[in-house]
């Protein structure tokens, strides 16, 4: 179905169009796309994966199990992705060298062709998979001056930071060696500088707003669309661009790529900020980011200030209405079962200080 | 190779004198000594022979020395001092480099310029500016330096420096070179974010050169680093194969860089593959011995001087030179170094025993062999200053106390 659109789309000259009814669901998008690009995706780079020094990690990793690293989120991911996220990049890598076709330069452009792609295309696109995971990998690094007893013991931390980078850092080092192989000095400068842009966005993406309590960023709708760019399109479009000079593709064809990775991933961003606003048949409300894509466009159109009040407005609706004392009777009622617990335990200094710490965190002004 | 000298190295300090006495006047080399010397020496005609005593008399003073106050006394009249030669090149260096990050976010900005403020030895890039000279003059006496090779020494100071930060974030370090690591001041996460876009800006840089091999033969490097890192992260059980693995781990987290930058600038340089490797091997064995020292200087100098902490690598569990040779003469060792120093009390113990055994005379021997070897190397070049100035540069490397 997926190429019978493709195929309407470039004869009958009437452009592509998306269906209005919604189209296919986002799986067999995935699984059609799989088919035309030769095989399934799902496990590229499984051959670094397999490498001893990612399973050394791996078992390594396995004593984070108990603890709060979040890296031991990232591992879990790999596995229980059910949206295939995480190689979506490739793929679409893979689709865009197929549908550009076989290279128009010289003739005596000699390299293999699988399914319509050539081989250094393959590479690339497992290239930006390596380099998105190993930022999915650096990204859950944590600040150890700012942990808290409840995070747990520190040498848990520490380990925890050491695997992520040092694993983020393999990742890296082998999309490099990989990189070199292709021999395209053009292809190295791009995808470099897109690891400099997704850099960047991560840089952004963690900043918090210097103002202090405040939950959403000043910024209007062009500065979030820079940030977004840098952070989920700059790797893919630079990619799509790669692919297209490893084929001595024509620099018209080269932009067009570039224009594609930029733009659908700039739609797949906002598609999912959009998520907790558009659906019709939540029953709880689904979490979202005050600073994403529709928030920050409300703000702009109800300005700064009027958006700030409306947070403020909701913070005291939560405080007038029956929400906090019922908290607060709750903490209460909590408590109480704990210092009827503490009744059976003989009176000691030690079961004193327990009573004070319930005293404590039941206290309110 | 390096057993060899192992054996070689302890047959040799039976009969040095006793760590800190006073050294009589002049050199003084006992006769079975001087035989063992005969045989290592053999191979190369370029060194006389009171000039290698005069090195290893000085090797039982435990004083520091500088830079430049020994080192007059042995080398050639036509010496110049390689920091004076390479200076030229690497006036701007650190300009350079901060031209190629281009962040637009200040802080961060502000966080990847944080290394390249001047302080820096600058020790990398100016070897490989000497042996592009060297190259040159040696292909076909230009004695200018290319742009490309330019660009080779200031890649090689801004991955360095990438792999700097990193190993500060997985080492929780909290001090290099006098001042507060990146990690220390904005946390990790930003830190390794840091290092990350260094490594992404040198990349750039690199492929701008525009040329493939070169390319490759910079990219071994960051492949290196990691692969040291981890190797560093396991150990071996076997005495003999615990040797083998540091001097691996060495060359890939330290000489890698130094060797495959100045193969990169022969290959821009000179085309003959005969060259390439001079400056590969010159490279390796500098590197090698550079690291070998600063595992000793961590025993022996005082933390102000140094700059970071000292007894770092044995409280990150690391046994390095000076720990495995005096493991030869303290078996007890062993088991602190199996289990990585990590009881209370072990790296205190484990100190003490260095310094009570040979471990970093024979460490800082070793060192020197490296350096004889890569003066060899280098010899076969034709002669220039800048030829010269590596080969001081060897001198110094085994001179320095920071």
């Amino acid at each position: 179905m997926w190429g019978a659109l493709l195929r309407r789309g470039v004869r009958g000259g009437g452009g592509l169009r998306c269906l209005s009814s919604g189209g296919p669901p986002w799986s067999q998008v995935v699984s059609e796309a799989e088919k035309i690009v030769g095989y399934p995706t799902s496990f590229m780079s499984l051959r670094c994966l397999l490498s001893d020094e990612l399973s050394n990690i791996a078992m390594q990793v396995r004593k984070l199990v108990g603890t709060k690293h979040p890296l031991l989120d990232t591992a879990r991911g790999f596995v229980y992705d059910s949206r295939n996220n995480l190689q979506m990049r490739g793929l679409v890598v893979l689709l865009i060298s197929k549908a550009a076709g076989p290279s128009t330069a010289e003739l005596s452009f000699q390299h293999d062709m699988v399914s319509g792609i050539y081989s250094s295309q393959r590479s690339l696109a497992e290239i930006t998979e390596l380099i998105h995971t190993a930022f999915l990998v650096h990204r859950g690094i944590v600040n150890i001056g700012e942990l808290k007893s409840c995070d747990g013991p520190l040498k848990d931390m520490q380990f925890g930071n050491k695997m992520a980078v040092l694993s983020g850092d393999f990742l890296l080092a082998n999309a490099c060696t990989s990189l070199a192989q292709l021999q395209n000095t053009k292809v190295v400068e791009l995808i470099s500088s897109a690891i400099g842009d997704l850099v960047q966005g991560i840089y952004y993406e963690n900043s918090k707003s210097h103002e202090e309590n405040c939950l959403t960023d000043d910024i209007g709708i062009s500065r979030w669309k820079e940030q977004v760019f840098l952070r989920h399109s700059a790797l893919l479009a630079k990619s799509c661009q790669a692919a297209m000079e490893l084929a001595k593709h024509s620099a018209e064809i080269q932009d067009m790529a570039f224009q594609y990775g930029k733009h659908m991933s700039m739609s797949h961003k906002l598609h999912s900020d959009l998520q907790p606003f558009v659906k019709e048949t939540s029953s709880d409300t689904m979490a979202f980011s005050l600073n994403s894509a529709p928030a920050i466009l409300h703000q702009e159109y109800r300005g700064r200030e009027a958006w700030l009040k409306q947070i403020r407005e909701l913070q005291e609706a939560i405080k007038a209405g029956k929400g906090v004392t019922s908290a607060i009777d709750l903490c209460r009622c909590h408590g109480n079962r704990a210092l009827a617990a503490l009744e059976r335990f003989p009176p000691s200094e030690a079961r004193d200080a327990l009573a004070n710490i319930v005293c404590a965190v039941t206290r309110f002004p | 190779m390096a057993l060899r000298w192992w054996w070689r190295s302890g047959s040799w300090c039976r009969r040095a004198p006793p760590l800190g006495s006073v050294p009589s006047p002049g050199p003084r080399v006992p006769p079975a000594h001087s035989a063992a010397m005969c045989h290592i020496t053999q191979r190369s005609s370029t060194f006389s022979f009171p000039k290698i005593c005069s090195i290893f008399w000085r090797f039982h003073h435990t004083s520091s020395s500088h830079w430049c106050s020994c080192s007059k006394t042995i080398s050639d009249e036509k010496y110049q001092d390689p920091f004076q030669l390479g200076r030229k090149d690497l006036k701007n260096l650190y300009e350079d480099i901060k031209k190629e990050l281009l962040v637009s976010a200040a802080e961060l900005k502000e966080m990847c310029d944080y290394y390249f403020d001047g302080k820096g030895k600058a020790f990398r890039p100016m070897i490989v500016v000497l042996m592009a000279r060297a190259c040159n003059i040696h292909h076909n006496n230009s004695k200018e330096v290319q742009a490309s090779q330019r660009s080779v020494a200031i890649i090689a100071e801004m991955i360095h420096t990438a792999s700097l930060v990193h190993d500060d974030v997985i080492d929780d370090a909290n001090s290099r070179r006098g001042k507060r690591t990146l990690n220390q001041i904005w946390g990790e996460r930003k830190a390794v974010l840091a290092g990350d876009f260094i490594l992404s800006a040198a990349s750039v840089a690199l492929a701008r050169i525009g040329n493939t091999t070169i390319i490759s033969v910079l990219t071994q490097v960051i492949e290196d680093l990691v692969r040291g890192e981890f190797l560093q992260l396991g150990s071996k059980e076997n005495e003999n194969e615990r040797f083998a693995h540091y001097l691996e781990k060495t060359f890939k987290k330290t000489a890698s860089l130094i060797a495959n930058s100045c193969k990169a600038v022969s290959i821009l340089g000179c085309p003959d593959p005969k060259v390439h490797e001079i400056a590969y091997q010159y490279g390796k064995n500098v590197g090698i011995a550079f690291q070998l020292i600063d595992d000793v200087l961590d025993f022996t100098s005082c933390a102000d001087h140094l700059g970071k902490p000292t007894a770092a690598d044995l409280k990150l569990g690391l046994a390095t030179g000076p720990v495995l040779f005096a493991c030869r003469q303290f078996p007890e060792m062993n088991a602190m170094i199996m289990r990585r120093f990590s009881k209370p009390g072990d790296v205190e113990r484990a100190w003490k025993y260095v310094l009570q055994s040979d471990g970093v005379q024979q460490t800082t021997y070793l060192a020197q062999r490296y350096c004889h070897a890569a003066t060899r190397e280098i010899r076969k070049l034709r002669p220039s200053p800048e030829r010269e100035a590596l080969v001081h540069l060897t001198e110094m490397v085994l001179m320095r106390d920071k």
